[in-house]
């Protein structure tokens, strides 16, 4: 039973010129998700801070930038407005939004209706572990200042919006032996990396 | 030309700006630099000056001059390179930069580059944001990766294999035969993503469910396993082993015995296994436990099992745990109409939940409280909910009220228990509830004829307290204008009549009239109420001289009447009397065109014509309504009750006016009531055996084709929304009989200026070929003119290969549907 919430459709999407100029008629089609497919699975993962500044988003569907910011921006309202101790679950357009804060970040996912939010808290927690297993005690500060090795870890435990290794040390190997890659190639070529 | 800043140092210094504009200023020179560095093609720092650009971006800076510098670090041979350049085309670029397509070559030698770091790094990249055109040059290459030995590339590929699908569906079939021995893998990164691609394909195709489902098996046994197995470091969290693994393979198991007798036996033990084995203290677990029940509901289980998952979620509501009383809460209000009973034995945790300080929870409560009301416990749960509706937020107290008549007056035990319920949401929340509840209020108020001066009279004191809340006023003023002269006979039966003068009661709908709470409409109700009482009362004086002064207000509408009612008191004063009798019994009737019968002969607020279209719940018994019977169905015959002339046309046209459009849809003129059962008995006869009476909630709109062109078909079917009668539904049905898939299918629609739109999500972008399914998407309209429904339509989707767009205009709405 799909919720049918009753967000008022406004516009129909700005960039895509469907307007016929000096007609009446104004084009609607389902907002958010007009060219994806009825995907389902995590639809993108954003950390934020508390003050609402973005640390990493990862898009897993093409969204045009002004709507990726648009979202970012009500994510992160939504999400900050919520009080102390109420559910980890949100509801927005037709999706399930999955949040949990970890000291100083937000850590923020949309789901399908059908998709377990328990368990989506589960592959927030696990993305946390991993941050902390490599980083060691991990905070918001190493994030901001390695969020190129977020990603990477990231891209070693999600794909497409699901899970790739459910092995905590798998992922870990993995990233080693990448950066373990990058070191040697600099190495070879005596130059610092970035 | 000094080396470009570091990376770390760049954040750093952008962090010490104490500004918004100090910082863009930063920026903009670190942009200077970065780009002068990009044109003189700097091999050694490239990789530097697009992970300084890629922090830009996240802050909000536009970074879409990296997008070829990406291009050219992918094609490096340096690790560091390629690893930023995949990470910024992810983050740069999509499939709607033509740039994109650059990248393919780069990735397919990726894909076949020597380490597999590399190769992970592309297919990661293709799974992510691949188009469908590289995806499909490139999708050979991910087939070969997925029959590989090497793990860690075979479980990238997997999932590369889903995203491709995803984009290009037609290619499902080349991945077939790289399925077969996937679930015989022991990693469990492999298995992970094995069965993910397996539940994509098992979704997209029936053809392909079929195939699998002789996997069931395999699957069971592999979540034996998983259970019985002991304790594994690798994949453990809090005791359980690979809680990821398992309610993936929960999932694709739901979809094997979805429908399926066989399947589904073959996995009722290992449900019921996981159910009572799984440990429930953490989160995992309860997670695990939350897949479990969702499967047992979707498939075709036996009764002990669904028992068990209905328990399993009456013991999620009593857990401390908010998100887990939530997820009960959502999946109980999925189950309650085929598990009605089962639910219903958790009624009252349920109804606890109501006092929950979380907001979703409550609303959740809420829906399922509604849902569980039946003639059995209705006294107890409106107690319960409208106590909820007097502590409840405001947002949810205008649903909570429509929710609560809606139940009153399926359940009502009595008459007066349901007046009475309905006083109690006036009073407590009468500003929130839906404008459409006032209409329905007043109709069935008149239908309780013995309640008529017990409730004149609790509406009467009600605005002697509060005038405030406008449903309430308007409810109350219509009252007092039809029973005003029970409310001073003090005939009440039910408490206690109270002493009121017909001076007093003036007094108050003039009061009314001039303060500042009322609302325009509000002020015409209580104009007409006055008028109404010149026949009751004796004080006729008095309320002449109240109409007289109105008829120079400036709201129009107040001026329009008072002129015309004076007029009625100056010229027609001998159809005074009978014009203003009482009123008598409205019906319900179905919301559908034809079916519909103009109830109002003596109100001419736009509110109360709508009363019109309520669904009809319950048969008012009055012999009047018996003469509705007859009336039958198909004909649009206004309903003329025998005690109320019926040819007001003589009296001058704005009289007519007055008394709304007797004629309004477009029926044959108005007769006399009597005469009619007489005039034409055989057609009545008919009326009453073949078609529906009007009072049933008959779907008799014409479902009709809309475009049907180059194989695509789009067919259109139609039901009334209630509780508002302006809204029409329609539901899409587009087919394809041609023989290739129409795939990335978008359907738009454009209404003219007057009407509103929403579409909601579309059941899926794949029209399949040959007719062997179809794409559904529901359209609301809202159309409070009631003017011709016109539509133009666009449609896009890709067929064998190419774009196709085409726009066309819908006319052929059936009148029903809009009128």
């Amino acid at each position: 039973m799909r919720s049918f919430s009753l967000h008022t459709v406004g516009k129909g999407s700005d960039d895509s010129g469907l307007d016929q100029p000096g007609s009446e008629y104004k084009f609607f089609g389902y907002q958010y998700s007009f060219r994806i497919s009825y995907f389902k699975m995590m639809h993108f993962l954003l950390l934020f801070s508390r003050q609402g500044k973005l640390r990493l988003q990862k898009w897993f569907l093409p969204l045009p930038e002004r709507e990726r910011k648009k979202i970012v921006k009500d994510m992160t309202t939504m999400v900050l407005a919520r009080k102390p101790r109420t559910c980890n679950f949100l509801h927005w357009k037709d999706l399930k939004v999955v949040y949990k804060r970890y000291a100083s970040l937000y850590f923020c996912c949309a789901l399908e209706d059908q998709d377990n939010e328990l368990m989506a808290l589960e592959t927030l927690h696990r993305y946390v572990e991993l941050l902390d297993k490599y980083f060691g005690n991990v905070c918001e500060l190493d994030i901001i200042f390695n969020f190129e090795k977020a990603y990477f870890i990231l891209d070693e435990f999600l794909m497409g919006g699901e899970i790739q290794e459910t092995s905590k040390q798998s992922v870990a190997r993995s990233i080693e032996a990448s950066d373990m890659l990058q070191e040697t190639m600099e190495e070879y070529m005596s130059k610092p990396a970035f | 030309m000094p080396a470009p800043i570091r990376l770390r140092e760049l954040i750093r210094t952008i962090r010490t700006a104490r500004t918004q504009a100090e910082e863009r200023e930063m920026i903009q020179k670190e942009c200077a630099a970065i780009r002068s560095s990009f044109r003189e093609e700097d091999n050694t720092y490239r990789c530097r000056n697009v992970a300084k650009l890629l922090y830009m971006h996240m802050l909000g800076y536009p970074a879409h001059f990296g997008q070829l510098e990406c291009l050219k670090l992918i094609a490096s041979q340096k690790f560091t390179d390629k690893r930023i350049g995949y990470l910024g085309a992810m983050l740069l670029l999509d499939e709607r930069q033509d740039v994109h397509l650059l990248m393919t070559n780069c990735i397919k030698n990726d894909l076949n580059h020597s380490t597999q770091y590399v190769q992970g790094l592309s297919l990661c990249t293709l799974g992510c944001m691949g188009s469908s055109e590289m995806c499909r040059d490139l999708a050979g290459e991910v087939e070969k990766l997925l029959k590989t030995s090497n793990s860690y590339l075979r479980k990238k590929a997997a999932l590369c294999a889903v995203h491709v699908i995803r984009k290009v569906p037609e290619l499902m079939e080349m991945f077939l035969p790289a399925t077969k021995n996937l679930l015989s893998e022991k990693n469990h990164g492999v298995l992970h993503t094995s069965v993910v691609l397996l539940t994509e394909m098992c979704e997209r195709s029936p053809d392909m469910l079929s195939h699998f489902r002789k996997l069931v098996p395999q699957l069971v046994r592999i979540l034996k396993n998983l259970i019985m197995s002991g304790y594994s470091p690798e994949h453990d969290v809090s005791g359980i082993s690979d809680p990821f693994l398992q309610v993936r393979i929960l999932r694709l198991l739901r979809i094997l015995g979805k429908g399926d007798d066989d399947s589904s036996e073959a996995m009722n033990d290992i449900l019921a296994q996981v159910a009572t084995n799984t440990e429930t203290s953490k989160n995992v677990g309860n997670a695990i436990l939350y897949e479990t029940v969702l499967t047992i509901m979707d498939i075709k289980s036996e009764s002990g099992l669904r028992v068990l998952a209905i328990n399993i979620l009456g013991r999620f509501l009593l857990n401390n745990d908010k998100n887990i009383r939530y997820v009960a809460l959502t999946s109980l209000l999925k189950t309650v109409q085929t598990d009605h009973n089962a639910v219903q034995r958790h009624r009252s945790t349920i109804v606890d939940c109501l006092k929950d300080l979380d907001v979703s929870i409550k609303r959740r409560a809420m829906e399922l409280s509604f849902a569980l009301v039946n003639g059995n416990n209705i006294r107890g749960m409106m107690k319960e909910l409208l106590y909820f509706l007097d502590s409840c937020d405001p947002d949810f107290k205008a649903d909570c009220a429509s929710g609560i008549f809606l139940a009153a007056e399926k359940y009502a035990p009595s008459k007066r228990w349901h007046i009475d319920t309905i006083m109690r949401v006036l009073t407590t929340a009468g500003s929130y509830v839906r404008d459409d509840s006032v209409p329905n209020l007043i109709q069935l108020i008149t239908n309780s004829v013995e309640m008529h001066a017990y409730t004149v009279q609790r509406l009467y004191k009600a605005l002697l307290d509060d005038i405030s809340q406008q449903p309430l006023v308007q409810v109350a003023s219509w009252c007092i204008g039809e029973y005003g002269d029970l409310l001073v006979s003090g005939q009440c039966e039910e408490e206690e009549p109270i002493q009121v003068s017909e001076d007093e009661v003036l007094d108050v709908l003039e009061g009314l009239l001039v303060s500042n709470l009322s609302t325009p409409v509000t002020r015409a109700y209580s104009l007409t109420a006055i008028m109404k009482l010149s026949t009751r009362f004796s004080s006729v004086n008095r309320i002449k001289k109240v109409v007289s002064i109105y008829g120079s207000s400036i709201d129009v509408e107040l001026q329009q009447r008072a002129v015309e009612y004076n007029a009625l008191f100056k010229k027609y004063d001998h159809m005074r009397p009978a014009l203003l009798e009482r009123m008598p019994i409205m019906e319900k009737t179905a919301s559908n065109g034809p079916t519909d019968i103009v109830q109002t002969n003596g109100e001419t607020d736009s509110t109360i014509l709508d009363t019109k279209h309520l669904p009809n719940i319950t048969q008012p018994a009055s012999q009047a309504n018996d003469l509705l019977d007859l009336l039958g169905g198909n004909d649009v015959v206004p309903v003329i009750q025998t005690t109320v002339p019926t040819k007001p046309a003589s009296a001058g046209g704005e009289l007519l006016d007055l008394l709304g459009d007797l004629s309004l849809t477009g029926g044959p003129t108005p007769t006399p009531a009597p005469s009619v059962p007489m005039s034409q008995p055989s057609f009545l006869l008919d009326g009453l055996t073949s078609q529906p009476l009007f009072n049933d909630i008959a779907a008799v709109i014409p479902p009709m084709t809309a475009y049907n062109k180059n194989g695509l078909k789009i067919e259109f079917t139609f039901e009334r929304s209630n509780p508002n009668p302006n809204i029409a539904v329609i539901t899409i049905h587009a087919t394809n009989s041609s023989e290739a898939d129409m795939t990335e299918f978008v359907f738009q629609a454009a209404v003219p200026k007057t009407f509103q739109l929403q579409l909601l999500s579309p059941s899926s972008n794949v029209v399949p070929a040959l007719n062997q399914g179809s794409v559904t998407q529901v359209i609301r309209v809202l159309n409070p003119q009631k003017q011709q429904l016109r539509m133009r339509i666009k449609l896009t989707y890709t067929h064998k290969g190419s774009p196709v767009q085409d726009l066309a205009e819908v006319n052929n709405f059936p009148p029903q549907s809009w009128q």
